[in-house]
């Protein structure tokens, strides 16, 4: 009776053991911001930067590339708005700088509302995605924009374009 | 009828898009990699026929090359060169670079290859050049970054004196490059074009441009290729400017999404 007893007594314990067990949401420290209003406003493009991503794998030398000043990059403006909860409009004015977004207009989205990774620009069946490299939350006043370019048929990285910008 | 409408539109693209032929997987490959080639030799003097033998060779058109261990004689190919079928006009064939050839990493820049009748009286036009990806660092008098581009990638090309061999190269004052384009035909895409090279450190010299910018291809075509060379002068012996051009360098596009 009294193994019984303990037997029950540990199984309760193991059970409670592992249903206690789940993992912390990695919750921000202090007041949690909003990342998603962050991003609206108007931004500028301040420096560009390419990478050979193969290069960078091999630990060959030249590796990345300022491109700022090769082009007129800094031309690029692009302005993001949203209704306060949600994303809206965007509209890019490229200038004379080369192309860094397929579309001039369109309507954006982002991955997670909450945490965005990835901003997904529409105009019609056009799309076009940029992973986001920095907020601009906090002491960071700069907003980055990475995009990749993959080899077309094994998927494997070759080049990423590291873009940013500040509030204008 | 909706959903009939939608699986039609879905194989548009289908049969829309042209694949690019011959084709080699994978699209990256070092020297030490197995590669498989897929080739479909209708339209050439190999069409129809039942039995195709690869004449495969290292480094074309470069200093080093090297016939592949299969190749046999011309007018007796090895039977280990036959290509495998793969349907009608279709053949395949695998290899890895430093068996094929014999040669190691370092010496492996390229290779090419053509199709042929076991006996030599029937063979496709030369397929080249495909280059190895290095799996060291080998650096060169004429460089780019990065070191694969597409169409609308800002290309960088470097022209590094430290590792120039002839001597006009070593003694040239570096100050344009000039690029010439090709489509998937291999015809000239507009004219040359010429642009400034500005001094990036103490024996190099870089000039940028974005293909895409630049040239325009014909409808229906697509730019596929370039070559690029470095313009500047030397003194002769009177001490008079005399305008000098480094060798071509071939570049290919890789097809990125």
């Amino acid at each position: 009776m009294k193994s019984i007893n303990k037997t029950a007594i540990l199984l309760v314990l193991c059970v409670a053991l592992f249903t206690s067990c789940k993992p912390d949401a990695l919750k921000e420290l202090g007041a949690e911001r909003d990342l998603l209003s962050s991003l609206q406003g108007n931004w500028k493009l301040v420096k560009a930067t390419q990478v050979d991503e193969e290069a960078k794998v091999k630990g060959f030398p030249y590796q990345q590339l300022d491109i700022t000043n090769l082009f007129p990059y800094t031309s690029f403006m692009f302005t993001l708005n949203t209704d306060g909860s949600n994303p809206t409009g965007f509209t890019a004015t490229p200038g004379n700088s080369p192309k860094i977004i397929k579309l001039n207009s369109g309507t954006w989205k982002v991955d997670n509302l909450k945490y965005p990774k990835n901003l997904f620009f529409t105009n019609g069946t056009i799309q076009d995605t940029v992973s986001l490299g920095g907020y601009p939350v906090g002491a960071t006043t700069l907003l980055k924009l990475r995009k990749e370019k993959r080899d077309f048929v094994s998927g494997k990285l070759l080049i990423s374009y590291t873009y940013e910008f500040t509030k204008k | 009828m909706k959903q009939l409408l939608y699986s039609l539109l879905l194989l548009v693209p289908v049969f829309g898009a042209k694949a690019q032929n011959p084709s080699l997987f994978p699209s990256s490959f070092t020297a030490e990699d197995e590669v498989t080639i897929s080739i479909d030799v209708t339209g050439t003097g190999m069409a129809g026929v039942a039995d195709a033998y690869i004449w495969i060779f290292s480094n074309p058109d470069l200093s080093g090359g090297a016939d592949g261990v299969t190749n046999g004689q011309w007018g007796n190919s090895a039977e280990a060169a036959k290509m495998t079928p793969a349907g009608p006009n279709k053949f395949t064939f695998k290899f890895i670079g430093t068996t094929m050839f014999g040669q190691t990493p370092a010496q492996l820049k390229s290779f090419g290859f053509l199709l042929k009748k076991k006996d030599g009286s029937a063979q496709t036009p030369d397929y080249k050049p495909y280059f190895f990806d290095p799996l060291i660092f080998v650096p060169t008098m004429a460089r780019i970054f990065p070191s694969k581009v597409d169409r609308d990638d800002v290309v960088t090309v470097n022209f590094d004196k430290m590792h120039a061999s002839s001597i006009n190269d070593q003694r040239m004052a570096p100050a344009t490059f000039t690029i010439t384009m090709f489509d998937d035909l291999n015809n000239a895409v507009g004219s040359p074009l010429s642009l400034p090279l500005r001094k990036t450190d103490v024996t190099i010299w870089s000039g940028s441009f974005i293909p895409e910018a630049s040239f325009t291809a014909a409808a229906g075509r697509r730019l596929f290729k370039f070559k690029y060379r470095f313009n500047g002068s030397i003194l002769d012996v009177n001490g008079a400017p005399s305008s000098v051009s480094t060798a071509d360098v071939d570049v290919t596009f890789t097809r990125m999404k």
